[in-house]
């Protein structure tokens, strides 16, 4: 920079040198000096030099040309490539297993801890098993759909027979298959399908355009030694767009010969091939279909003693009360164990205070059950504020008077001055009546349309008038 | 050992007609050296596909005829299908935009070469706005030099007259149709008969249980997929029971056999009266008869979930019933939903949803 003539600004200031002068801690106008004059060429390489140093090197191997490739891409490339593993931090030390029952007990109704044999669904682990083991024998493909409600134990069950038939397959009792499982609420996109079903096919990861041709390829041709490949997909109805087409792809593999795909496909809705799918993917999806009912109160029970066998902490007459209040609402069993748990924690909380033994009774389920089921806005409705309260009177009060359920901020207004004049406190202004409003809207008890309409604007009550009763009753405003 | 789901080299037994329609038509195109244009239509499951595969390899017309067959569903765009046919005729591209593509087609086309044969399967996935890809693609067959057999396959039977009414305009534009027609009860039995032969299984099979078949599967979608997929799963259970007791007589399908399989698959909704004593949570079954109720005596038909919760709770107090809350009870509706017993409209507001009975009212009572 010395050659060049006096006088010439300096044109190409680079952003990353301000970035550099900045963090190190000098001010930016020394870098709008950068003249002639003053090069000073050895402080400006000093912010250069010691971060060359602290980056820290990957562990490859230090030659020159993969110093000149960015090493992130290098990075990103090993990952594509299924080089290298995700890996995640490691805890210095495991933690103690927590020798209190209660503990134990907790860690047992933990979701996530699947037994190893699922009570009450052994009907339809045998149906899973007899298609799945028939396909695989005959190397054929075909098509399954698996429906029913949340937690009712769809993809639990099916899990644990693939997993049985991988165990007869290690042993040689039926022939060798592929297992690949894709859920659509994983997915960003439909199309990605494609990738992670090739992704676990090879380990690779490719554009979806790549990965479907490849995919295609796979499906189409003939291979004398293939083996069965049996695709687990789940949320079937998330793969749905408009054009539907991941999922004819995915369905139509399955009824060409040379693929030999099974395809077990899960959701919620029954009728989903009905109401939501093209004539032509329900003809693929055909008619193998199998519904999970909710478990029943007596189900529910078997399942939570079976996860608590050999324990004495907990009542069984606190695991009926459970049981049976789940099976009347939902029947689903995730719900159950998470009540279960709840109450052990509960139970926990006593034991620590009292220093002795408690096993879980019918008090601490009830407790639990409150806990879930008492309603949020019934509270929020006690304790908000006087003014508040009184302006919910007056929306309930609206509405009982017109018999609609849509309401305007006036004729609101009108009655909130007529309760306020009767109760003996100053009405606030409009203006601030809109503030209470806002307030009230924003906790979702009521339901106002947006925009800037002032005085005319809508306003809907978001819980039943009953309830606004129940509430301001024990405030004594009623 | 098996019912193949779709047998795509060997014969079609019923088809034989349309088969040789296609087979005279694209032998005529090509004594006249011209070229032609066709729409196959028909309900699914109807041996579309099946059929052009065989005319595909067919022995004669391999050596004149360069194949290109593409499944519309899996390209990216509507415009991509152009770089897909470059890609399928081998031609190269100057550029990457679709004019490009369409150009180094049409090029390809003025030039002397083997008449190709285009099918593209699923066509109607190409329909845009403007039909201005259809429309371009099946206009190249009237070019003079084109030597082109354009076969398109959907579902629906008027998509030409429906998408491309300008075809209409010019006679020589118009595609050539040709329908294929949901199997008939008789023709279904010859199918059937046919492929359970190919896995010496006809033997297992009466002839009064394959007309029940054959009959009921005609008379709702004429699907052939359907039939083979009932007959295969009958002869896998039989199966099952030779296994289970050693017989030296292979087991029979008996009509019985027959009758529960097609109820199983046709009957969804009495199956989900069934279901409904065994596992069906209370506070569900409240909910369909309060909605009963307001449509039996409601004098709005249109029914919000709020009102809905009302008549709700209003019989759980008179019965002494704990009710649940508001957000529990939407829970709840959408639970009844995904059984596709109501179904819930609207967008913002779950409590201003619509909630509309999806089943007969008669088919409700009496399991309640």
């Amino acid at each position: 920079s010395a050659l060049q003539p006096a006088g010439t600004p300096k044109r190409n200031i680079q952003l990353s040198n301000i970035i550099e002068e900045c963090s190190n801690g000098r001010r930016v106008s020394r870098l709008l000096e950068l003249s002639p004059k003053k090069p000073q060429p050895e402080q400006m390489e000093e912010p250069k030099t010691p971060k060359r140093s602290t980056r820290p090197s990957l562990g490859t191997t230090g030659s020159s040309a993969t110093k000149s490739t960015p090493k992130s891409a290098s990075k990103m490339k090993l990952i594509r490539d299924g080089t290298i593993k995700p890996t995640i931090h490691a805890r210095s030390a495991p933690l103690g297993d927590g020798a209190n029952e209660l503990a134990l007990a907790r860690e047992r109704l933990h979701v996530s801890a699947t037994p190893s044999s699922l009570p009450c669904r052994e009907k339809e682990y045998e149906e899973i098993y007899n298609f799945l083991e028939g396909k695989i024998f005959d190397g054929v493909g075909g098509c399954m759909y698996i429906s029913g409600v949340p937690g009712t134990g769809k993809t639990a069950t099916t899990t644990a027979v693939i997993r049985a038939l991988r165990h007869l397959s290690e042993e040689e009792h039926i022939p060798k298959f592929d297992f690949i499982d894709i859920n659509g609420m994983r997915l960003t996109e439909p199309r990605q399908a494609y990738v992670h079903i090739h992704r676990q096919l090879t380990g690779k990861t490719l554009a979806w355009e790549q990965a479907y041709n490849l995919l295609n390829k796979r499906f189409t041709t003939k291979a004398p030694r293939r083996t069965t490949t049996v695709l687990l997909v789940d949320e079937l109805d998330i793969l749905c767009n408009k054009r539907q087409d991941v999922v004819y792809n995915i369905l139509n593999w399955p009824t060409l010969a040379t693929a030999q795909l099974i395809v077990v496909t899960i959701a919620n809705t029954m009728d989903l091939p009905e109401r939501l799918l093209m004539g032509k993917i329900s003809s693929r999806l055909g008619l193998t279909r199998l519904t999970f009912q909710p478990y029943n109160f007596r189900q529910l029970q078997e399942i939570v003693m079976a996860r608590l066998a050999g324990m004495s902490s907990f009542n069984s007459d606190a695991v009926q009360l459970v049981a049976r209040k789940v099976a009347a609402v939902s029947g689903d069993a995730r719900r159950a164990l998470d009540i279960c748990r709840r109450a052990t924690e509960l139970a926990d909380d006593q034991a620590r205070q009292t220093g002795e033994q408690v096993t879980v009774s019918m008090t601490h389920v009830q407790q639990a059950l409150t806990e879930m089921i008492t309603s949020a806005k019934v509270r929020t409705i006690r304790s908000s504020s006087r003014m508040e309260q009184l302006f919910l009177q007056a929306v309930t009060a609206e509405v009982t008077r017109t018999g609609i359920e849509e309401c305007n901020f006036l004729g609101v207004y009108s009655q909130l001055e007529a309760l306020a004049a009767f109760s003996g406190v100053s009405v606030p202004n409009p203006g601030r009546a809109m503030g209470i409003c806002a307030r009230l809207t924003a906790s979702r008890i009521l339901i106002c349309e947006g925009g800037r309409n002032d005085i005319f604007q809508k306003i809907l009550l978001n819980i039943s008038t009953d309830d606004v009763h129940f509430a301001l009753q024990a405030s004594k405003l009623l | 050992q098996k019912v193949a789901a779709t047998d795509v080299m060997g014969k079609l037994p019923e088809r034989e007609k349309e088969y040789d329609e296609l087979v005279s038509y694209v032998e005529n195109v090509l004594s006249a050296d011209g070229s032609g244009s066709l729409y196959i239509s028909g309900p699914p499951g109807t041996g579309k596909t099946a059929t052009l595969q065989r005319i595909l390899n067919h022995q004669s017309f391999v050596k004149k005829l360069k194949p290109v067959y593409i499944n519309c569903t899996s390209i990216k765009s509507v415009g991509s299908i152009y770089k897909k046919i470059t890609e399928e005729l081998d031609l190269k591209v100057s550029g990457t935009t679709e004019k490009a593509y369409q150009a180094a087609i049409e090029a390809y086309l003025q030039r002397k070469h083997k008449t190709i044969m285009l099918v593209l399967d699923e066509i109607d996935q190409l329909s845009s706005s403007k039909q201005t890809i259809l429309y371009s693609i099946f206009e190249w067959p009237v070019q003079p030099t084109a030597r082109l057999i354009l076969i398109g396959i959907a579902n629906a039977l008027d998509l030409t007259d429906r998408l491309l009414a300008r075809l209409q305009a010019r006679c020589e534009l118009k595609p050539h149709l040709i329908q294929f027609l949901p199997y008939t009860k008789q023709q279904i039995v010859t199918i059937l008969k046919s492929s359970l032969e190919e896995t010496n299984s006809l033997a297992r099979f009466p002839e009064a249980a394959l007309g029940l078949l054959a009959a009921k599967v005609a008379s709702t979608s004429g699907d052939i997929r359907r039939a083979l997929f009932i007959a295969r799963r009958l002869v896998e259970s039989a199966k099952k029971e030779d296994r289970k007791g050693n017989l030296t007589t292979p087991t029979v399908v008996s009509m019985g056999h027959v009758m529960t399989v097609l109820k199983q698959v046709y009957g969804a909704s009495q199956t989900l009266a069934n279901d409904l004593e065994e596992g069906f949570p209370l506070q569900q079954k409240l909910l369909i008869c309060s909605l009963m109720l307001l449509l039996k005596h409601g004098k709005n038909k249109d029914i919000t979930v709020g009102k809905l919760h009302d008549v709700y709770k209003t019989i759980c107090t008179k019965r002494n019933i704990q009710a649940v809350d508001q957000t529990e009870f939407i829970g709840l509706c959408s639970l009844v939903e995904t059984r596709g017993i109501v179904r819930l409209q609207g967008k913002k507001e779950p409590r201003m949803h619509r909630v509309c009975l999806q089943w007969d009212e008669e088919e409700k009572i009496p399991p309640m």
